[in-house]
Formats: C-alpha cells, structure tokens, sequence
C-alpha cells in the first residue's frame, strides 16, 4: 500500500506509520458502525484487524452498511466483511471469529488485541467489552447513536476513566436502531470519528477523548464535549479518615478559622470572632478561594454534615481540619455562658 | 435564566431538545427534581451536566443565573 500522502503529515511520519502498522485492533460489530470503521482502519496501515459478529446480513441492514450487497443477504456478516477487506486491502491481516461476543469468549478474544472498536449496537455488550477491558487493562474506543446524534468517548485509556464511570447503571429503556431508526450517514460519521480516534492513540499523535464523551447532533450541525472523571472506589467506612476533636472552649481560644457548614438562614445564629458560614452545598466552590493551610475548625447542628464537610475538604487537600464536638445549639448556649462570666 | 438541553431518548421524552428554566438560583437536585416530574422521567436512566461537566453528586450543587445543564442517556445504537 502507498501512504505517501499520509506519511507528509508531520503528525504521523513514517515512525507514526511503522506504529499503525504493527497495532492490533479489534472491531465488535459488523453493522453500520462496524462497516463505516473497518475499511478505514485497514485503508489507514492498522496491520492486523479482528472483526467479530455472528449475525446475518439482512435486506434492512444495506442502506447503512455499504459493505456488503442484495446478494449476500443471509451470509455471515463476519465471513463477508472479511472478503471485503482481503479483497480491497490484500497486506492486511485479517482475524474473523463468526459469532457474537458474550461473557465466555470474550477475555480469550480480546486479549490477543491492542485496543478494541464498539461497533455494537446493545448496551449490554458495551458493559461486557468495558469490564473485560479492564480486567486486561486494554483502551476501547465507544461510539453509539440514537437517531441524528451519535455519542463517541475513549475508555480506559492510560488509566483514565470507563463506561462505568460515565453510566453507571443500565438503561432499561435504550432503544436499538431497529426500534429508534437510523439513516447511514449518521453511523458513518460516528464511525469516522472513532477510527480517528484509533489512529490518534496508536501513532500517538493529537488529544484523546479520554475523560471526555462527544456528543454530534447531525440536525444542528453541532458537537458538545462533556467532561468526566474516574469515579473513587467505595470507601470502607472503617478507612474513613478521622480528624481531631475539639471542645468549643479549645475551638475559641485556638484562634483558628471556625467554619459553620450549615445553610444561611438556620437557627440559631451565631456571631463571633473568626467565624466564617460555607453552607456544605457550597462548600467545594468557596473553598476554592480558601488557603489549604488554613487551620479550621468545623461545626453544623448535630455534626453529621461538619463530617462530610471534613470529608470533602481533606480530598481537596485541606491538611489542617478539625471537629468541633457538639451542635450549634450547644455552641451558642457555651458563647452565652462565656459571655455572662466576663 | 437557566438552560437545560436533553439528548437522545429524554429529547423524546421530553419532546423538546432544549428550555429556560426562569429561575436563578435553584439546587441542582430539585431542579432534576421538577424537571423529571414535568416530563415523566422517572423510568429512564441518565447523567447530569453542568456547564458541560458531568456531576456524579447533584445533592450538593447550587446553580446560578447562565449555567448550562444537559440530560444525558447512554445511547444504544450503531
């Protein structure tokens, strides 16, 4: 294959090229998005592709998966697709498995793979190729569709978050193609996308939508980018960081900043020295402006969100956080009772 | 003024891809609160964007007059 062209670009060059050459890329699906992917990967040098399906090729499936023809509707969409690609790009290698991905096959597949494709069309897949991913700690490249819009996002990617993380539970009322409709161009430009996407991570070139989930909407002509984060592991409640408690008396007399955590307009107010109200609703904006060495000292009504406050603090860094024992009420009745001996 | 957008089958729902929300301070919790109830959300599962980023907590978000907030399903098709 000549990649003369594409070799000019500086992005890629011949050591971008060598990479895409040598990648192992698995495509899950051969329907629309599955036939938009698959000659691309193969046009761009990816060397070896492994394609797996295990449907048919139905008359409803042609107007969106170009790949295939009239006379080849109830062949394997696999076996097809794979005369497809030896017929168009000959130095290719091509790895066909003739059946659909399920919780028995699926680590045995994917292992012998770089990076997977969701060409798939069901959510249930989607969190099988997810948990398998990262069981072997390789990245897959999602891309899905309902309708004129398409969602695309790279998962466990270099460590970075997983589908799971972005939904975590299913959605019992997804609707597949079939029921929602389609049209091809929808499913190719989603498709495009994701091949991009392939290339940019095994040439290593470009920023990868990792913490990031594209959304297209073909009516509008317009693409939102919505960031994501890992999600933290179930804390063990017995790991639960602890922070120091203080009575009101050593709260008062320390000097330190006493942060009130409850909302504005909660009774009973109090008003003293160093004394500063962050409803714990508002707590991880207006922390921001707050020095992370401060000493604080934190109090709400019973003490259940001056914990959680503690909690959300020490994550953002906060390393000098204390419990001040005791509810509102009582504070104040101490504020009083000092107030009435001097 | 807040913005909500909804995408892919909550559009639907909703029969509607976007609307003001007049308010200008609201929580973020009871916001999705009134707005679930208004459109019949109740069966679908979806996340929750402000200003384009993705809130696992809703509980403890204040909006505030020009935030953005989208509906987001998982889609299912390809």
């Amino acid at each position: 294959m000549d990649y003369s062209r594409q070799l000019i670009l500086p992005q890629l060059g011949s050591s971008g090229q060598q990479k895409l050459l040598d990648s192992r890329v698995l495509v899950v699906g051969a329907g629309g998005l599955g036939c938009a992917v698959l000659p691309y990967l193969a046009a761009a040098g990816i060397g070896t592709i492994g394609l797996i399906d295990g449907d048919l090729i139905a008359a409803s499936n042609l107007h969106r998966q170009l790949l295939y023809t009239e006379r080849q509707i109830g062949l394997s969409k696999a076996l097809e697709a794979e005369k497809y690609l030896k017929a168009h790009f000959p130095e290719t290698d091509v790895q066909v498995f003739d059946q659909f991905l399920n919780q028995a096959n699926a680590q045995l597949i994917l292992q012998q793979f770089d990076l997977v494709i969701d060409a798939t069309d069901e959510i249930s897949a989607r969190y099988l190729l997810n948990d398998t991913c990262e069981l072997l700690g390789i990245p897959w490249v999602y891309g899905s569709i309902h309708q004129f819009q398409g969602q695309v996002s790279v998962f466990n990617y270099q460590g970075g978050p997983n589908y799971r993380d972005l939904f975590p539970t299913p959605d019992p009322a997804a609707v597949s193609c079939s029921d929602a409709g389609v049209i091809g161009t929808t499913v190719g430009l989603i498709g495009m996308l994701q091949v991009n996407e392939v290339l940019k991570i095994q040439a290593g070139f470009g920023k990868v939508l990792s913490g990031k989930i594209l959304i297209y909407d073909l009516l509008a002509c317009s693409q939102q980018i919505f960031d994501f984060e890992k999600k933290p592991k179930k804390r063990d409640l017995s790991e639960r960081k602890s922070f120091p408690l203080l009575s009101f008396q050593e709260a008062v007399r320390s000097e330190r900043m006493i942060m009130d955590v409850r909302e504005i307009g909660e009774v009973p107010q109090i008003s003293m020295d160093n004394y500063l109200q962050v409803p714990l609703s508002r707590l991880s904006e207006m922390a921001k402006s707050l020095d992370r060495e401060k000493e604080i000292s934190i109090f709400c009504q019973s003490g259940k969100r001056s914990q959680q406050a503690a909690d959300l603090l020490h994550s953002m860094g906060f390393a000098q956080i204390q419990l001040i024992k005791g509810g509102a009420n009582e504070f104040l009745a101490y504020l009083n009772y000092e107030k009435d001996i001097s | 003024m807040i913005k909500v957008h909804y995408f892919g089958i909550i559009a639907e729902a909703a029969a509607c891809e976007q609307e003001s929300i007049s308010s200008s301070k609201i929580g973020l919790q009871s916001l999705i609160g009134d707005l679930k109830e208004k459109h019949q959300l109740d069966s679908y599962e979806f996340q929750i964007a402000v200003n384009r980023k993705i809130i696992p907590d809703p509980s403890a978000i204040q909006l505030e007059n020009g935030d953005e907030v989208a509906f987001l399903p998982a889609f299912s098709g390809g």
